[in-house]
């Protein structure tokens, strides 16, 4: 068995005391109840709070002076292979990120300075024969812990403090997979929550849930027929290769005792079954429970409801993507999720749908999707051969990336990106997979294109979370592929990846201030205050499954963006 | 134009010998049954390559443009092999040398889709 080598790996520990103008650091652990509250100097978990809201209620920095904002300090993480992607983590006046290869930094919130870094030792000969490799997406607090997921299948808890390593646990025999860890782990009722990548890859796609205390796993759970009733929706053996996965983070809803989860689309990624799915195909059926919004129970990990977004997806649009955005709206407790596909599902807190509306306009992969019911209307199922008129839309990027939204309390608005684009596809009629295999299982040839009589875009909508009524938009001329952060100072930000962050009036969408910061944007942006003093944080650095597409498709300054570079970049008032 | 290496059919061999780094497993059929139980280089392509190369190397996407390429045999043998990071994953150990060799005549045949 291999040794982990990852406990002989210590940190640097430098001068805590000396650099914390938060006094207060480490005062307080972070747990359930504080991550709920969702203090405003903070920004507990990957997705701001369990409302998933990414908004901070800070309004320091607000429509009025953001003009004045500038950069406050910068660190660089290193060996940024396909940049940075992570989210920022804030307690008491730390920071917490992510670069690639899971290097973990704690860094004075004020002044950058470094606190600890942890360097995991990995299977760099794993690495080396993977495709989705080697970014992290974030890490997760609690319990005076850091956890951070890596891409060799493990665990790993982190003491906040000094960075050294409390636990080591293997999840996933990565070596035979060749899948492991890039999403951010969730923190929630003494339980580290985290999701294998899958999709493509012909596995089955378990959710973990590891105790915090001790590094035990607790439960696992499958998202590829994990039931007797679950197997029966996929024809002959394809279930156990069916891919699956949940590779971003969900939340937890404590009024019912539950983690919400996005899981992965099913492998093959296209399939030549035509309209005869339930029956024909690489893996006939709807594929429970892929493409799925999940409700398991967080002590057992049993499925207690959920949503098949898109049964039997022949499109790879599926529903890992996205935040679970909690709210009420005449007294119902709502919960906003977005698709990759294109459409806005909103729930009520049982999974149960309230609406369906479209964030993207060039979608045909179906016609429509009942807004009662959830059903798929007018349903584009490929038999082998071209797809070219029209093209499939969206693009295999989705018309909604993994990145999240964001939305304001305060404006009652939700910040989204959507993506217009379109793909032509050669669908081959693939021998069925059984086995699971050390690499992808994609079933067809692909290619962007524009939008039938259109041109690719990008655009940030100010809509209403549960109607989808358009307030504004702005248009980019390729699609943004960073999270939103809006504020209670009355700001919408968008880091592009063209490399420049803009921040906008949140009722209006006028343009007020905007940094160019020299590198792509594809990962997180934060708020949080230290000292009394607000500031904005945001990864930079580009590359990865989908921005890689980005220099042959659009040419210009993507040619020569570096994909192994990144930073992170803090601002503040001047 | 259907490509001329259709025909080259790499058996079940090729997807279980990928298996290879896997463990003692390897591709069995299943329900429904392949046309003709076997595998060929266009579809094990479809199946791994065209995520990031393109139209089926045709076209760059996030890989190069394999058609009309440049490169000489040893340079696409060698990055098919071992890869490059960030970039490609190597697949020594997922394919043999000559299932390579075989990805190697399929990539020099390619040739413009029709239509």
């Amino acid at each position: 068995m291999k040794k982990h080598l990852g406990y002989l790996s210590l940190p640097v520990a430098v001068a805590i005391g000396a650099t914390l103008a938060a006094s207060s650091a480490f005062a307080q652990t972070v747990d359930t109840a504080r991550i709920e509250a969702a203090g405003q100097n903070d920004w507990l978990t990957y997705h701001g709070s369990y409302k998933s809201h990414h908004y901070s209620p800070l309004a320091q920095i607000n429509t009025s002076n953001v003009g004045n904002l500038g950069v406050a300090w910068m660190h660089i993480p290193g060996r940024s292979t396909r940049g940075v992607q992570s989210m920022p983590l804030v307690a008491d006046g730390v920071l917490y990120y992510t670069g690639s290869y899971s290097r973990t930094f704690a860094l004075n919130g004020a002044t950058g300075e470094l606190i600890w870094h942890y360097f995991p030792e990995l299977d760099e000969a794993l690495i080396k024969r993977q495709t989705h490799s080697p970014y992290n997406r974030g890490v997760a607090l609690g319990e005076g812990k850091v956890y951070v997921g890596t891409v060799d299948g493990r665990l790993i808890a982190l003491d906040a403090k000094t960075g050294r390593v409390a636990w080591d646990t293997k999840l996933i025999d990565s070596q035979k997979l060749t899948v492991g860890f890039t999403g951010a782990p969730l923190y929630a009722k003494g339980l580290v929550i985290i999701g294998a990548q899958g999709g493509e890859w012909p596995g089955r796609g378990p959710i973990f849930a590891v105790e915090a205390a001790t590094g035990k796993k607790k439960w696992e759970f499958l998202t590829v027929a994990p039931t007797e009733e679950a197997m029966k929706t996929w024809g002959g053996d394809s279930w156990r290769t069916g891919g699956g996965g949940g590779w971003m983070p969900g939340t937890y809803d404590s009024e019912t005792n539950t983690i919400l989860w996005g899981t992965a689309n099913p492998a093959p990624l296209y399939d030549w079954s035509g309209a005869d799915y339930k029956t024909q195909g690489a893996r006939p059926g709807d594929n429970l429970y892929t493409s799925s919004v999940i409700g398991l129970d967080i002590d057992t990990g049993k499925l207690k409801f959920y949503h098949q977004e898109l049964p039997h997806d022949a499109w790879d649009f599926d529903s890992s993507v996205g935040e679970f955005v909690m709210l009420e709206r005449d007294g119902q407790k709502l919960v906003v999720h977005p698709n990759k596909g294109g459409f806005i599902f909103v729930y009520d807190r049982n999974l149960a749908v309230k609406n369906v509306w479209r964030l993207v306009q060039n979608i045909n992969f179906v016609k429509d999707i009942d807004p009662k019911t959830g059903a798929l209307i007018g349903r584009r199922d490929f038999t082998a051969g071209k797809v070219t008129d029209p093209p499939l839309c969206p693009f295999i990027g989705g018309g909604i990336s993994w990145n999240a939204g964001s939305y304001s309390p305060k404006t009652g608005l939700y910040y989204k990106i959507g993506q217009e684009w379109c793909m032509t596809l050669d669908v081959q009629k693939t021998t069925p997979v059984t086995t699971p295999q050390a690499q992808l299982n994609i079933g067809a040839d692909f290619k962007m294109a524009p939008p039938p009589g259109g041109e690719i875009y990008g655009h940030l909508d100010a809509r209403d979370p549960v109607t989808g009524a358009k307030k504004w938009e702005v248009r980019y001329p390729e699609p943004p592929l960073g999270s939103v952060l809006s504020t209670a100072g009355n700001l919408v930000f968008v880091p592009d990846s063209r490399g420049t962050i803009h921040a906008y009036d949140a009722e209006t969408g006028t343009e007020l201030w905007n940094h160019n910061n020299g590198t792509g944007h594809q990962g997180g942006i934060v708020s949080y205050s230290v000292g009394g003093k607000q500031y904005i944080a945001v990864t930079a650095g580009f590359g990865g499954m989908l921005a890689d597409e980005y220099g042959p498709n659009f040419g210009g300054i993507y040619k020569s963006m570096p994909r192994d570079d990144g930073m992170l970049v803090v601002f503040s008032l001047k | 134009m259907k490509l001329h290496l259709k025909n080259i059919a790499l058996l079940s061999a090729v997807l279980g010998a990928s298996l290879a780094c896997a463990g003692s497993v390897r591709a069995q059929p299943a329900s429904p049954a392949p046309d003709n139980g076997t595998f060929d280089v266009e579809q094990l392509f479809a199946g791994t390559c065209g995520f990031c190369h393109s139209n089926g190397g045709r076209a760059a996407g996030k890989g190069p443009q394999l058609m009309n390429s440049p490169r000489d045999d040893d340079f696409l043998r060698d990055r098919i092999k071992n890869g490059k990071e960030g970039a490609m994953p190597g697949f020594d150990g997922a394919f043999t040398d000559a299932q390579i060799e075989q990805m190697i005549k399929y990539i020099r045949a390619l040739k413009p889709r029709e239509g």
